[in-house]
């Protein structure tokens, strides 16, 4: 239950509801909501987010006072005002002027589907010209799509696993899960050239840029699609940070194919990469044990602590930020749920 | 960090400064430190090439890269760490060729101290700890507050002189002085000077040099596109696909216009290219369709609503919204971790990226704003102006010029605008005139009320209007029926107004704050020396203004 509700007015006369939870600020609450209004510097100094409250009571701390000479006529930084109930703020701003997180829904036509290894598909969709959005396949690396069966309205959410891009190309890897039904299209029925409707992209797993730690990617078997993408935007913009992947797999053959690998590192020469098999045959070198094991023995003291980000099923989730909580890095984990 | 080189830095009792993990701006601790070493570095380089250039030599490549070095940690322009540790090693082997040149041609010479001997390590978490050697709050801890706040004064105007002679620079005009006068600097710098009239008298020196640079951009402006003329500018969007260029650089903005002939693609300038539209040889190119938005702190806004690509020239960058982070590009000096970064002058991949993005839908109603009165068309009229001066019919000039910025205080500019009296003028420059540049003014003695002179880059313009005015009058120009009102919020301003004082230019109103970095001592020798005011409510200025030309 939200304890408040925030009645956004913007200059072009539009009505924004936005529900408030009790201590939030209008600007957390507006981009909860999926309105992210200008904001600079978020404490209260720099005047970008302010705004007046016409109606209804609330609490404005720590800014810089010689910034708001209308206090007294509602007028308040809204990264720093805290409504105490419902209030009512006029915005400067037109409505169709607030960035707003809206989730598109677009058709797409399948260009390729190809078995990329061991029960992996990769599904290439090519995007179809939309109204606001033209033909451009534009998300941050990490997020994803949900994928509609044409004709049945079962759909399914897969990471990107390519880049953005201007040509509305996007790419897909698929698990195929005996018995699941979007597993069944893709490999019965599945055409060059059928349209499906594709939802997003969505979704909060994506770089901390800004960032200045080493960066650790633990993923296993298709929870490497959002860490691919991820990798490859680190290569495209020649980033430099140590980048360290550990890929988990049950056996040897579920491991990523030799020339992926060696794509990546021509893109991230300070890669460093460890495959982790937990039940490998005879020949097998490699580290043996969980991606979580792996991660463990890597986070030996005297590294510099890097941020964590973690796409897999639950187990592998759980069993990541135990390992990342004894070390002390809790609140470096990134996740996603497979 | 500790950073308090711009208007919006944090205040608080304890002083002016952004000290905490992120800066008013959004750059971040890191990215603060590592430009404080970058710079440091820099005063080494100056400390070989000012001998260098002593000796009657110099490495162009090594003076251009401090130009441009400079210019990536002016505010709002490179946010981007990862860029800072790829230009600390450059200065370093830059630094080393300098040297290496230095002492090939004056054998036996000394080899230098200080930052001309530091060696940074090269990655990122190795340089970390390096960067307390650079740290400003050291300094201000051993010299006080004064001496610190006076060598700010010469590290900011510095910066200032520096992206205007690194405009100047892309578009082919060099000039040795120009080098020199930077290294010059730099090594004083880098000298730990702490005699308050020594930094007083840099300082003017580069005000004095900075003069010399805006000519060399005037010219390279006017030289690569033709002498601005007056302009009525489209504001309003026309259908069909568009790109937005923001920032200073005309050279960018040519290139992105270059990359669109023929493709149908609409561009638009934003913010402080508004002036690109007055030169004939960039108006020659009939999709520069018109002017959208305004300032630079609206960008969010304006961005995330415009329908096409958008490219940055140079500042003022805000942190990029999800909503429009991946068709935002970057060129020149400006940087933001995860965002293009055109560096190669190719805007290929921007056309590709407005094709595939909507454009805009529908034509709006046309409206437009008139700009282009840089000199020649202001002196061109002025026997116009004189006239109606002599004849009584214009009373007093006012140039508003500056930047704008995000804090509501600015709203002191546009009550001036509106309230100045309707026998006064308006000369505007800087992107500070979106607070009243799209009003109606109306007209005086035949000409507009409000003239545009154009960008911040311009200020040279709008001082040789004043010199040309004293000459008709024969008086000095403070003795003109002329108040300048300067708004600044970045380092470029810090400059324009050294030059001011440099050429003896007294009274100017300053504002929306005082510079952080200027201690009380500091700016009662301003205030006695130069007449520097703070500004009160426009009400009380324009008064006064008028009482004292009166
Ligand atoms: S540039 Fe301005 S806002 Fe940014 S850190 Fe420095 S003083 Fe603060």
């Amino acid at each position: 239950m939200p304890d408040s509700q925030i009645t956004l007015l913007t200059r072009d006369g539009a009505r924004i509801e936005v529900p408030c939870a009790s201590g939030d600020t209008v600007l957390d609450a507006a981009a909860g909501a999926g309105y992210h209004l200008p904001a600079m510097c978020h404490q209260g100094t720099c005047g970008l987010c302010h705004a007046r409250v016409t109606s209804g009571s609330y609490e404005m701390s720590g800014y810089t006072e010689s910034l708001l000479p209308g206090r007294d006529l509602g007028d308040v930084l809204l990264c720093r005002c805290t409504p105490e109930g419902n209030v009512t703020v006029q915005l400067p701003c037109r409505e169709d002027q607030i960035p707003r997180h809206q989730i598109p829904l677009r058709d797409a036509v399948v260009e390729r589907i190809e078995m990329v290894w061991e029960r992996a598909v990769c599904l290439s969709l090519r995007l179809q010209p939309h109204d606001e959005l033209g033909v451009a396949a534009d998300f941050a690396p990490g997020q994803y799509m949900e994928l509609a069966i044409p004709g049945t309205g079962i759909r399914r959410a897969y990471s990107l696993a390519n880049l953005p891009n201007w040509d509305g190309l996007i790419e897909f890897l698929i698990r195929i899960q005996p018995g699941g039904q979007f597993s069944a299209w893709l490999t019965g029925q599945a055409r060059v050239g059928d349209t499906l409707t594709v939802r997003g992209p969505a979704g909060r797993f994506v770089l901390d840029e800004a960032s200045p730690r080493p960066r650790c990617f633990v993923g296993g078997g298709c929870g490497l699609a959002p860490i691919l993408s991820m990798l490859r935007h680190l290569a495209e913009f020649q980033d430099s940070q140590p980048v360290h992947l550990i890929f988990g797999a049950n056996q040897e053959a579920e491991l990523l194919p030799e020339s992926e690998i060696a794509a990546l590192r021509a893109g991230l020469p300070q890669l460093t990469l460890t495959l982790a098999v937990m039940n490998p045959g005879p020949a097998w070198n490699g580290f043996v044990g969980t991606a979580a094991a792996a991660l463990d023995a890597s986070l030996a003291p005297g590294v510099t602590e890097p941020d964590i980000y973690v796409c897999g099923p639950p187990k592998m989730l759980l069993a990541v930020e135990e390992v990342a909580a004894r070390h002390g890095l809790a609140g470096r984990v990134i996740a996603e749920r497979l | 960090m500790f950073c308090y080189q711009c208007e919006q830095t944090m205040r608080t009792d304890a002083g002016g400064g952004c000290a905490s993990d992120k800066g008013v701006c959004g750059k971040d601790e890191v990215t603060a430190d590592l430009q404080d070493l970058l710079i440091y570095q820099l005063e080494g380089i100056g400390q070989y090439s000012t001998r260098l250039h002593a000796l009657g030599e110099a490495d162009a490549a090594a003076d251009s890269f401090t130009l441009y070095a400079l210019f990536t940690t002016l505010t709002n322009v490179n946010f981007n760490r990862q860029r800072f540790v790829d230009l600390i090693a450059e200065a370093a082997r830059t630094r080393d060729r300098v040297r290496d040149a230095y002492l090939a041609a004056a054998p036996g010479a000394e080899k230098l101290g200080g930052p001309a001997a530091f060696q940074p390590f090269q990655t990122l978490v190795e340089l970390q700890p390096q960067t307390k050697i650079a740290s400003l709050a050291a300094g201000a801890a051993t010299f006080g507050e004064d001496v610190a706040g006076l060598r700010a004064l010469v590290l900011y105007g510095l910066k200032g002189v520096a992206a205007y002679a690194h405009h100047a620079e892309v578009l082919g005009r060099t000039r040795p002085e120009v080098a020199a006068g930077v290294a010059h600097a730099l090594d004083f710098l880098a000298s730990e000077p702490s005699d308050i009239n020594a930094l007083l008298e840099e300082a003017l020196a580069l005000g004095k040099l900075n003069f010399g640079v805006m000519e060399m951009l005037d010219a390279a402006n006017t030289g690569s596109f033709g002498t601005p003329e007056p302009t009525n500018v489209r504001t309003t969007p026309i259908a069909g696909k568009a790109i937005l260029v923001s920032g200073h650089d005309l050279r960018d903005l040519h290139g992105v216009l270059e990359a669109t002939k023929g493709t149908g693609i609409n561009v638009y300038t934003h913010g402080e290219l508004l002036p690109a539209h007055s030169y004939p040889k960039l108006k020659a190119y009939p999709h520069l369709a018109g002017n959208y938005g305004s300032a630079w702190q609206n960008q969010q806004l304006e961005f995330a609503a415009f329908p096409g690509p958008i490219v940055m020239t140079s500042n003022c960058l805000i942190e990029p919204q999800p909503a429009y982070r991946n068709r935002i590009f970057t060129a020149g000096p400006v940087g933001w971790p995860g965002v293009r970064h055109i560096g190669d002058g190719n805007f290929a991949m921007v056309a590709q990226a407005a094709k595939a993005l909507p454009g805009f839908a529908e034509t709006a109603p046309e409206k437009t704003i008139l700009i282009g009165f840089g000199r020649d068309t202001v002196l061109g009229v002025a026997d116009t102006v004189v006239g109606a001066v002599k004849s009584g019919v214009v009373k007093h000039f006012f140039l508003i010029g500056g930047c704008d910025g995000a804090a509501p205080g600015r709203n002191y500019y546009t009550d001036f605008a509106e309230k100045a009296p309707q026998d006064t003028i308006l000369m505007t420059l800087g992107c500070g005139k979106f607070r009243f540049n799209m009003q109606d003014h109306g007209t005086i003695g035949g000409l507009p009320r409000l003239l545009d002179i154009g960008q911040c880059n311009d200020s040279y313009s709008a001082i040789r209007i004043a010199l040309a005015l004293s000459d008709a009058f024969q008086c000095g120009v403070n003795d003109l029926p002329l108040t300048l009102v300067v708004s600044w919020f970045e380092q470029k301003a810090v400059a324009v107004l050294l030059t001011l004082l440099a050429l003896g230019v007294r009274n100017v109103r300053l504002g929306p704050t005082l510079p952080a970095f200027l201690t009380p001592a500091v700016l009662n020798v301003l205030v006695d020396k130069f007449g520097i005011q703070p500004i009160t409510t426009a009400e009380a200025d324009i008064e006064a203004a008028l009482t004292r030309a009166a």
